[in-house]
């Protein structure tokens, strides 16, 4: 029964998936976390290893999801149900390309889903800051390491335009040493 | 199947596990070595559907890396292309990722491994702010994208509304707000 619920809610995820890895990573963490399979800390962890190991990053969340839920089945069913919803519609699409690119109808939609993804993805960086720097516990409390990291990593990226990759394995390293 | 047809299916199969297996970061990542090894090296793909094919990924919902491989396989193989490119792409991950959550149990609640994860979510929540940040600018350029941004972001943060259905009502308002403007722009002329 887990199992099934586990492959319904990978499909439904498929689905509404649009904005891409951070954007998915958020359905997957509130749908999870509110059914109680996993804790914020876990998945955070989960959603920081999927970032360093190769492969897409939804793909990795959601087969270590699986994992932890259903075992090796929870794996496979998880990353299978993410995929049928884009079987179906890539395949669709290919064969409707120039209606696709021309509807307005699709644009219209496109024009008020894109703002929404920005917004998800706002609450990853939220989820991330709170499983990082802040601490839910003392509301004020900041930790000055942790917070040291994120503010580098952002230097990093906006005046170096440092390879994402590389500042997440910079950060781990500093994680290492100075926290 | 003939022995041609399987050889290109061996190969699709190749190329995408290569693709799962050395692009970290995911999907836009991704975007030029599916182009190189598809277009340039075997050129089953002309360059401009590989554009079209990225476009598509991309505005679909799902995992861009996903999209473009199905787009991929399913132009030069049909359906059966379509699921080896995917069992390629995503092969490298199952594999990988199995292996880390079986040793992680291991090592899980260690003070060491914690600090080094706590650093790697600094450094991600650093990486999100700046994606946000630029995807910002470039998606929320008038007033109705800003609100829609801001009450979604409301729903979902502070009602805790299913996501699922934050999106299909995005989807809801892009559809009537541009018809509506359409019709008054064509009724003012």
């Amino acid at each position: 029964m887990v199992l099934f619920k586990l492959f319904l809610l990978f499909i439904k995820i498929g689905f509404v998936g649009f904005g891409g890895g951070y954007s998915i990573i958020t359905m997957i963490q509130k749908e999870l976390i509110a059914l109680g399979w996993i804790t914020a800390e876990e998945f955070a962890n989960i959603a920081a290893i999927s970032q360093m190991t190769p492969g897409p990053i939804a793909v990795n969340a959601a087969t270590y999801v699986g994992y932890r839920v259903g075992g090796f089945w929870g794996s496979l069913l998880a990353t299978v149900g993410v995929s049928i919803p884009s079987f179906i519609l890539v395949i669709l699409a290919a064969h409707f390309i120039m209606k696709v690119k021309e509807s307005k109808a699709l644009e219209a939609c496109m024009k008020g889903i894109r703002p929404v993804t920005v917004a998800l993805i706002a609450s990853a960086f939220i989820f991330f800051s709170y499983e990082s720097f802040v601490d839910l516990t003392m509301p004020l409390y900041i930790n000055p390491g942790a917070f040291a990291i994120f503010v580098l990593a952002i230097l990093a990226s906006v005046l170096l335009k440092m390879d994402t990759i590389l500042i997440i394995i910079l950060s781990t390293v500093l994680g290492l040493v100075i926290l | 199947m003939n022995k041609s047809k399987a050889k290109v299916l061996w190969e699709l199969f190749l190329t995408f596990f290569k693709i799962g297996a050395f692009t970290i970061g995911g999907g836009l990542a991704m975007i030029p070595i599916i182009e190189k090894e598809i277009v340039d090296k075997k050129g089953y793909i002309g360059k401009e559907e590989i554009v079209d094919a990225f476009a598509v990924a991309q505005s679909l919902p799902g995992v861009v890396a996903i999209n473009s491989s199905i787009y991929v396989g399913y132009r030069v193989a049909g359906m059966i292309g379509a699921l080896v490119t995917v069992f390629g792409v995503v092969l490298p991950s199952f594999i990988i990722i199995l292996l880390i959550a079986v040793l992680f149990k291991a090592v899980s609640g260690n003070l060491i491994i914690d600090k080094a994860l706590t650093g790697a979510k600094a450094g991600i929540a650093g990486v999100i702010a700046t994606v946000v940040v630029r995807l910002g600018k470039q998606i929320i350029k008038d007033v109705f994208a800003a609100v829609l941004a801001v009450i979604a972001f409301i729903l979902a943060f502070v009602f805790d509304v299913n996501i699922a259905v934050i999106i299909i009502l995005g989807a809801l308002t892009g559809l009537v707000f541009y018809r509506l403007r359409r019709l008054k722009d064509n009724g003012s002329v």
